[in-house]
C-alpha cells in the first residue's frame, strides 16, 4: 500500500517537472513522436477486503501532453471494469392477491462493476458509434438478455445496479490540476466482487479517441476473510464440522459463563 | 462498527447483529425454540441473501439451542429416549428437505416457497396455539385448577412398535414421533430455523407430552437436527457465513439465559400463548409482504 503510494506520489513529480516547466510555452508545438500523449497510473494496483471492510476507492492519475479543457478540445475519460457476473433481473407478477416472481430475464455477460468519470460527460465528446465501440456510458453497454426482451427489464437492471453502487455514471469527477494533471477516484461499494479489475483511460480530441492506456487491479480478500472463504469453498465438509462445533462450543460456553441462578 | 461477512460477501453493523442475536436469544430460552423463524426473516430484512440467512439460521440455531439445552437439561427436563426418536426422523426429513431448497433456487422460486412456508405453517401453529392456550387460561381461572389433559385413545395409540418414554409417561408407538421429526426436518431445511415452534405444539397436541419435558426435548432435537442442516447447507450450497454466526451467538447465549430463569417463573398456558402469539405476528407481518404492492416491481441477482 505504502510502496504504490511512494511509486505514484515519484510518478506524479516526474509527470509535474516537465508541465511546470512548459506552462508558459504555447502547446501548439506538434506532438514530439517520443512523448507519450497520455501516461495514467494508479495509487494501488490491489484492493484488499479485510474483516473491517467497507467499501475502497482507489486513485486514477495522469498527465497529458497537451492541456486538458475546453479551449484545447482535449478530455479525459476514465472507465473501470469488473469481471463479468451473469444477473437474473425478476419482474414480480399479482397473482390472486400475492406478489410472485413471475418472468426473468438473464443478462450473460455484463460487468459485474462498471464506472465512467470524464471531465465532460462523453456524449458531448464522441459520437455515438465511438461509444457504442468502446462502450462508453451505461447506455452504451451492450446489454443482452435470455429470456424476456422486454426493454423493462433493460431498464430495472440500469435502475438496480446503479442504486447498489455497482454501476456508477459519473459518480465522482475526474479533477484537472495544472492544466494536465488529472485524477479520478474509482470508489467499490462493500458488496464489490473479487478478481481482476480493468482501468481505462481515453483522451479524446475532436471527437475521436486519440490516446488510451489500461490499467490494472485486483480485488482479493485478506486475513481472516480470505481464509474463511477459501476453506468453506476448497473442504466443504471440514468448514461444516468446523461450523456446527464452533456454534455448539460457543453456546455452551455462554451457557457456563452467564448462568443464572 | 461494521464488519465483512467473507460467505455473504457484504459488510453489516456488528453491534446490530448483536442487537438480533440477544433478542432472538432470549426468546429462545423463553419458550426453549431455536428462534430460526424470527431470525431468518429479520436477516432477510437486513440485506441479507436468502440462502445465506437460511444457512446461517440453522448454524445459530446450534449454538442458541446449546445453551438454552443446557440449562433444561441441569432441571431434567430432557426426555432423551423421545428425542433420539424424533431425532432418527429429523435427520431423514433434513436430508429431503434441502434437495427440496436446492430444486426450489433452481426454479427462481425459492422467496416465494420459502415465504408461503412461513405464512402457512406460523399461522396455523400459532393460531392453534393462542386458541388453545386461551382457552385453558379461560378454564384455569373459572375452576380455580388446571385441567387435567384428557387422556384421548385414537388410532395413534393402535400403532406397533411401541415403547415407553418413561419421562413423558407416555407408552406409544414410535412411528408417530418418527413422523412428526421427519416433517419437521423437511420444514426446518427448507425455512432455515431449528423447527422448535413446530415441533412444541406437535408434541403437546399429537403426541400428548406434558409440558414440562417439550421444551427440553425439542432443544434436543433442534439441536442435532440444525446441525445437520448446517453441514448439508455447507456442503450443497455452501453459504453458511460463520462471521455472522458467530456474531448472532455472542448476543444470543446470553439472551438464551435471561429467557430461560424468565421462562421458569411463567405457567405453561402462558407461555404458549406469548408464544403462539408471536408465531402468529410473524406470520401475519410475512403476509402483509407478499400482498403489499412492492416498491419496486424488479428484483436483481446473481444467476444460481
Amino acid at each position: 500500500m505504502i510502496r504504490a503510494a511512494a511509486r505514484g506520489l515519484a510518478l506524479l513529480l516526474v509527470l509535474a517537472g516537465p508541465v511546470l516547466a512548459q506552462a508558459p510555452a504555447p502547446a501548439a508545438t506538434p506532438a514530439a513522436t517520443n512523448t507519450p500523449q497520455l501516461t495514467a497510473d494508479l495509487a494501488t494496483d490491489r484492493v484488499e477486503i479485510t474483516t473491517g471492510f467497507t467499501g475502497s476507492s482507489v486513485m486514477v492519475f495522469g498527465a497529458t501532453e497537451h492541456l486538458i479543457g475546453p479551449e484545447t478540445g482535449e478530455d479525459v475519460v476514465v472507465v473501470a471494469w469488473g469481471p463479468p457476473q451473469a444477473t437474473v433481473v425478476r419482474r414480480k407478477i399479482n397473482v390472486l392477491g400475492f406478489w410472485i416472481n413471475g418472468p426473468s430475464a438473464v443478462f450473460p455477460e455484463i460487468p459485474g462493476f462498471y464506472a465512467i468519470a470524464a471531465t465532460r460527460p462523453v456524449w458531448e465528446i464522441l459520437p455515438e458509434d465511438v461509444r457504442r465501440t468502446a462502450r462508453l456510458g451505461l447506455e452504451a453497454l451492450s446489454l443482452r438478455a435470455e429470456g424476456s426482451q422486454s426493454p423493462a427489464f433493460r431498464a430495472a437492471l440500469l435502475d438496480l445496479k446503479q442504486q447498489d453502487g455497482r454501476w456508477q455514471e459519473y459518480a465522482a469527477p475526474v479533477a484537472v490540476a495544472g492544466g494536465r494533471l488529472f485524477s479520478a477516484r474509482v470508489s467499490f461499494p462493500d458488496t464489490v466482487q473479487t478478481g481482476p479489475y480493468r482501468i481505462e483511460v481515453m483522451l479524446v480530441r475532436e471527437r475521436r479517441i486519440i490516446a488510451r492506456q489500461e490499467l490494472f487491479l485486483h480485488v482479493d480478500r485478506v486475513g481472516s476473510a480470505a481464509s474463511i472463504a477459501t476453506v468453506a469453498r476448497s473442504t466443504p465438509l471440514l468448514y461444516g464440522v468446523a461450523c456446527i462445533l464452533l456454534a455448539a462450543l460457543a453456546g455452551w460456553l455462554g451457557s457456563v459463563m452467564f448462568r443464572r441462578n | 462498527m461494521q464488519v465483512y461477512l467473507p460467505i455473504a460477501e457484504m459488510s453489516v453493523d456488528g453491534l446490530l447483529l448483536l442487537g438480533i442475536g440477544f433478542g432472538v436469544g432470549w426468546l429462545s430460552g423463553l419458550f426453549g425454540v431455536g428462534g430460526g423463524f424470527l431470525l431468518t426473516p429479520i436477516l432477510i430484512l437486513i440485506g441479507i441473501p436468502s440462502p445465506v440467512a437460511v444457512a446461517s439460521g440453522a448454524n445459530q440455531t446450534i449454538g442458541a439451542s446449546v445453551s438454552g439445552l443446557m440449562a433444561q437439561w441441569r432441571r431434567g427436563n430432557v426426555d432423551a429416549r423421545m428425542g433420539t426418536v424424533l431425532l432418527a426422523g429429523g435427520i431423514i426429513g433434513s436430508g429431503l428437505g434441502v434437495q427440496l431448497f436446492a430444486l426450489l433456487r433452481r426454479a427462481g422460486q425459492v422467496d416465494l416457497a420459502v415465504a408461503i412456508f412461513y405464512v402457512v405453517i406460523l399461522g396455523t401453529v400459532g393460531a392453534l396455539m393462542v386458541r388453545e392456550s386461551v382457552r385453558a387460561i379461560l378454564r384455569r381461572r373459572r375452576t380455580g385448577v388446571a385441567a387435567a389433559r384428557a387422556h384421548e385413545h385414537t388410532w395413534l395409540h393402535g400403532l406397533p412398535f411401541k415403547m415407553r418414554f418413561r419421562k413423558s409417561r407416555l407408552y406409544i408407538s414410535v412411528v408417530p414421533p418418527l413422523l412428526v421429526g421427519m416433517g419437521i426436518g423437511v420444514l426446518s431445511a427448507v425455512m432455515g430455523v431449528g423447527g422448535g415452534f413446530m415441533l412444541v405444539p406437535a408434541m403437546i397436541y399429537l403426541l400428548g407430552m406434558p409440558t414440562s419435558v417439550v421444551i427440553g426435548t425439542s432443544l434436543f432435537q433442534v439441536v442435532f437436527v440444525s446441525a445437520n442442516v448446517t453441514l448439508l447447507q455447507a456442503l450443497q450450497v455452501g453459504s453458511v457465513d460463520i462471521v455472522l454466526t458467530m456474531l448472532l451467538l455472542a448476543g444470543g447465549v446470553v439472551g438464551a439465559q435471561f429467557g430461560a430463569s424468565m421462562g421458569a417463573k411463567l405457567r405453561g398456558e402462558e407461555t404458549r400463548a406469548l408464544l403462539g402469539l408471536l408465531v402468529l405476528s410473524v406470520a401475519l407481518g410475512l403476509l402483509y409482504d407478499l400482498v403489499r404492492t412492492p416498491d419496486s416491481l424488479f428484483t436483481i441477482g446473481p444467476v444460481p
